[in-house]
């Protein structure tokens, strides 16, 4: 890489630093909160006290938010392939 | 010798404890095998660092399998009701099910995102299979899952004589 680009560089990665953080303590916090609050708020209101299907309804969160962390992390990476790909072909005319 | 002897909730509590012992093993075991790979693979490609946390949050989902299973059984034990041993036993097959098929997932998980991690630093088409493999892994714990919540719902068919 350029001497030139190298600054640029590090701005955008102090700036990605810290929603990278942010993302990552989200997706934690979900985690361990939403299949818990789905188990009891689903068995309470929605289940009617049937505690198998509370369970099924909590793992389902779960997985719900594992997905949503692939697709984020994919479409992150997308897209910080597509801003730096632009600058080095102007670069190269 | 009677069906609802006063040393059954042992067996009740030892499964709620066992699932979430066991899980948590395996899930701490993939956390910290995949950490070193993602250590090794942030030396050289730390943009690629997000993709790889992947196997780690698998691990948590291991994890959150025996957690939802001890809330469960726990739920069904209570002190003002009768507790016939055999709901013990039960409960019990219950937990160590789901635990240890846990464990067995978090083990999978950890050495899997280890070297598919390694890999995807050299080669980007990686990502795709680690996932489909991660995934495989993974429904090792949901199996043990689902038979323990198959057990845990004939918890309550036993009466005391």
């Amino acid at each position: 890489m350029s001497a030139q680009a190298a600054p640029a560089h590090a701005t955008v990665q102090a700036a990605e630093q810290g929603g990278v953080l942010l993302k990552l303590v989200i997706f934690s916090l979900s985690l361990g909160i939403v299949p818990l609050t789905s188990y009891f708020a689903s068995e309470k209101y929605v289940w009617n006290g049937n505690s198998t299907f509370a369970a099924i309804t909590a793992i389902v969160a779960a997985n719900v938010v594992l997905v949503a962390y692939i697709i984020s992390s994919v479409r992150d990476d997308k897209a910080e392939r597509e801003a730096t790909k632009p600058s080095e072909s102007r670069k190269d005319r | 010798m009677s069906s609802c002897p006063p040393y059954a909730p042992f067996f009740g509590f030892a499964g709620v404890a066992s699932s979430m012992i066991f899980s948590t093993v395996g899930a701490a075991y993939g956390t910290s095998k995949a950490g070193i790979g993602i250590a090794g693979l942030g030396q050289f490609k730390p943009e690629l660092i997000m993709k790889s946390l992947i196997p780690v949050v698998m691990s948590g989902i291991i994890a959150v399998y025996g957690l939802v299973v001890s809330v469960l059984i726990a739920g069904g034990l209570d002190p003002a009701q009768d507790y016939p041993l055999y709901s013990g036993f039960v409960h019990l097959g219950a937990g160590l099910a789901c635990g240890l098929t846990g464990l067995a997932a978090g083990y999978a998980i950890g050495i899997v995102g280890d070297s598919c991690v390694r890999a995807y630093v050299r080669e980007s088409k990686v990502f795709v299979a680690m996932v489909l493999i991660l995934i495989f892994a993974e429904v090792l714990g949901l199996y043990g899952l689902i038979v323990a919540l198959i057990m845990n719902s004939r918890a309550s068919e036993a009466r005391c004589s």
